[in-house]
């Protein structure tokens, strides 16, 4: 017979297995990001013999360099402004064509959805002739709107996709409440369904605020203007096309990485609501 | 709904303030517009256009556009869009730059070089300027001439370490010259890592030499090396035309060297999966004794150890019928938009950049080969070893005639198979032999 002990040890060991588990997983997800941080004050001499974590001697001043010689000040206002200027009409964009696409029955409202779906098949760098060329015409070219437009085109069909999946599976109860109580159409929106869709919306946000953080080869295109440029443009200013300046390239990386880590973490709770809705379905 | 009404009043208020104006341009002077893509010449080029503006009165605006990659679709967003700069430069194969030119993008440079008996194209090296030059008959359709400016020159070839030399008793101002000095040297590294004497008994972990064989051009690179010193560029050039096979004896003299320098010990280990990075390294932190490397490494060697002391050297010869050749030619060119307002202002400032003092200063402060052949003598000693390698260059760009990729390919895969001793040089010279006897086939059928 089995006793209490048994069960207990073996509780235990699963538990130790699991914890082991989530330990090595965590480990390779923190390592690249310790091995950044470490070889950002590490020289660039040194950064080829040592290879141990803990630098034997700390060059912070690195950090100071890579900001002033990246010219890191300007383009991170910019990259600031990319952001929230793409990330809110992307918000305002899919949201409102999500909840039209789960609550309204117009024409062609299927096809119309199916081809924002294409649109997350078509690789990005597949459409920047076209782009460029659209721009061109539209003499929106070389200007940080044209670029907020694209952005925001980018991002639309995937964030219309997880809202429409959330708007779908959303009570109607609520919104015929409300509308009883006098709500039009983009009061129902606004009132009820954006309130209701925190969790999601935290997902869309962190997801289109890093794949515009991240961005950098459609600007590299669409602006002949330095000063237009995002911050990963800056980082650039490290690789050479044979030599790599390491020490710098990852204090760059490391202020970049900052922010976005600071956004994560201001949405941690809501991100992980989010995925336990089902707002990342499929 | 109030509130909802001001926050979008007040986004796109802000979308209109911010984002709706391009940046004004500067007017009044002349201005240039070069776009680039080389991150480690910005500064140099920032230098060079203050002395250009200082001198003629004309601004220079160069813009970096990097990675590579990125540059390249931007050239050509910007060649659809009509929106190239005054000066750019292109990145690709020759039928690439083809394209450019036939579509109007690029201006023709010839009667510029040709003017004052070819004052301005004398002062290139020759090979140099091939890469930019078109034939009378070439096979891309284009009008015979010069389109384009060398700034920079590189050549592929081995470094050795002096120190290591000298660890193994061997003179640092003498490198191996013939086949058989680099295999006897193979033997002392092999010695040497047994614990022999010339280590002192212990052993050393001194590799023999390390290069990014992992990516197999450079293998076709050193062996075509070997193909031309051994049986000629006519021989080489009748192999690609079909009319000589790779089962030839030279031909298998060739592979059969890698099998020599792995038995002799001279090849590191695991070169056939090394990546240049690593065997840059290994060369840089003095654990390999010889490296085949372009002469970028110059500036890369220089970041990663700046008291290594190296030099360079063709790689030893193996038969004195025909001299040993090496991979080379002009690095990076800049072309003329032809649609350009500023094409002969543009002209101008390539004549001034490609001059001497101009080529010196960019190689001093970028460690590059300097394309002005009138240069050399202003420059670092180590780049001008390599310099005075540029009369043995040569460059499968300026053959005429190209090779299958896939009998590149199966050739080079080849001698990774012979250097870890999976296949024989004969077996390799059968195996690539009958893919071109294939590909030869297809290409009559399509006739």
């Amino acid at each position: 017979m089995k006793t209490g002990a048994y069960y207990k040890t073996k509780k235990a060991s699963i538990n130790l297995l699991i914890h082991l588990f989530l330990l090595s997983v965590a480990t390779t997800c923190l390592f690249p990001l310790i091995w950044m941080v470490s070889s950002s004050l590490k020289s660039q001499d040194v950064i080829f013999k040592d290879t141990s974590l803990l630098p034997k001697a700390f060059h912070f001043e690195n950090y100071y360099r890579a900001w002033m010689e990246g010219g890191f000040g300007r383009y991170f206002l910019n990259s600031i402004f990319y952001t929230v200027a793409v990330v809110i009409g992307i918000i305002i964009i899919s949201s409102m064509a999500a909840y039209a696409f789960s609550r309204f029955r117009f024409p062609g409202r299927n096809i119309m959805f199916f081809m924002f779906m294409a649109a997350m098949m078509i690789p990005i760098p597949g459409s920047f002739v076209a782009l460029y060329v659209l721009l061109n015409k539209l003499h929106l070219r070389n200007t940080s709107f044209g670029y907020i437009l694209c952005m925001i085109n980018v991002g639309l069909s995937t964030s219309i996709f997880l809202l429409k999946t959330f708007f779908d599976k959303m009570p109607k109860e609520l919104e015929d409440a409300a509308r009883i109580d006098g709500c039009s159409k983009i009061g129902l929106w606004w009132h009820v369904a954006l309130p209701l869709s925190k969790p999601v919306l935290a997902v869309v946000v962190v997801f289109n605020a890093l794949n515009v953080w991240n961005e950098y080869i459609l600007a590299l295109i669409i602006f002949d203007s330095r000063p237009l440029m995002p911050l990963q443009v800056a980082l650039t200013t490290f690789q050479g096309e044979f030599v790599t300046n390491y020490p710098l390239l990852m204090a760059g990386l490391t202020i970049t990485a900052i922010p976005i880590i600071i956004v994560y973490l201001l949405m941690q709770k809501y991100i992980v609501k989010g995925v336990t809705q089902g707002a990342v379905v499929g | 709904m109030f509130k909802l009404r001001i926050a979008i009043s007040t986004l796109l208020i802000g979308f209109a303030l911010f984002a709706g104006c391009a940046p004004k341009q500067e007017t009044g002077k002349q201005v240039i517009t070069i776009w680039h893509w080389m991150t480690d010449r910005e500064p140099a080029f920032q230098e060079l256009a203050k002395r250009y503006e200082a001198k003629a009165g004309v601004k220079v605006n160069f813009e970096l556009y990097a990675p590579s990659d990125a540059y390249s679709q931007k050239v050509r967003a910007a060649a659809q869009g009509e929106n190239l700069p005054d000066i750019f430069g292109i990145l690709g194969e020759k039928r690439d730059f083809a394209s450019f030119i036939k579509a109007g993008h690029i201006f023709n440079l010839t009667p510029y070089m040709e003017a004052n008996n070819a004052e301005w194209k004398s002062s290139f090296f020759g090979k140099a300027l091939a890469v930019n030059e078109f034939n009378e008959g070439n096979s891309y359709g284009v009008k015979p001439g010069t389109y384009g400016a060398p700034i920079d020159i590189m050549t592929i070839q081995m470094l050795y370490n002096k120190n290591l030399f000298r660890q193994l008793g061997l003179n640092p101002r003498k490198p191996p010259v013939t086949f058989e000095e680099l295999l006897d040297i193979g033997k002392k590294i092999s010695a040497a890592n047994r614990g022999g004497s010339a280590s002192g008994g212990k052993q050393s972990g001194m590799q023999g030499l390390v290069s990014g064989w992992a990516e197999v051009w450079m293998i076709d690179c050193f062996a075509n090396n070997y193909a031309f010193n051994i049986m000629g560029k006519d021989k080489v050039l009748a192999t690609i035309k079909g009319e000589v096979p790779y089962t030839d004896t030279d031909w298998i003299k060739v592979l059969t060297f890698f099998k020599q320098m792995q038995e002799s010990g001279v090849l590191a280990n695991g070169v056939v999966t090394m990546i240049n990075k690593t065997a840059e390294q290994l060369f840089a932190n003095d654990k390999a004794v010889f490296a085949f490397n372009g002469s970028w490494c110059v500036n890369v060697y220089k970041g990663m150890n700046p008291k290594l002391d190296y030099g360079a050297m063709l790689p030893p010869a193996a038969s004195e019928k025909f001299p040993m050749a090496i991979w080379g030619g002009a690095g990076s060119s800049f072309m003329v938009n032809e649609r350009s307002k500023n094409k002969e202002e543009a002209v101008k400032f390539l004549q001034w950049l490609t001059g001497a003092d101009q080529q010196a200063y960019l190689a001093q402060s970028t460690n590059n080969l300097p394309a002005n052949k009138n240069a050399t003598s202003k420059i670092p000693d180590i780049l001008a070893q390599f310099a005075d390698s540029m009369e043995n260059a040569t460059h499968p760009n300026v053959w005429g005639l190209s090779e299958f990729s896939v009998v590149i390919e199966a050739f080079d895969k080849g001698i990774q198979s012979i250097i870890i001793g999976e296949k024989t040089p004969e077996q390799v010279a059968l195996e690539v032999q009958r893919i071109k006897e294939r590909e030869l086939a297809k290409k009559r059928l399509v006739r």
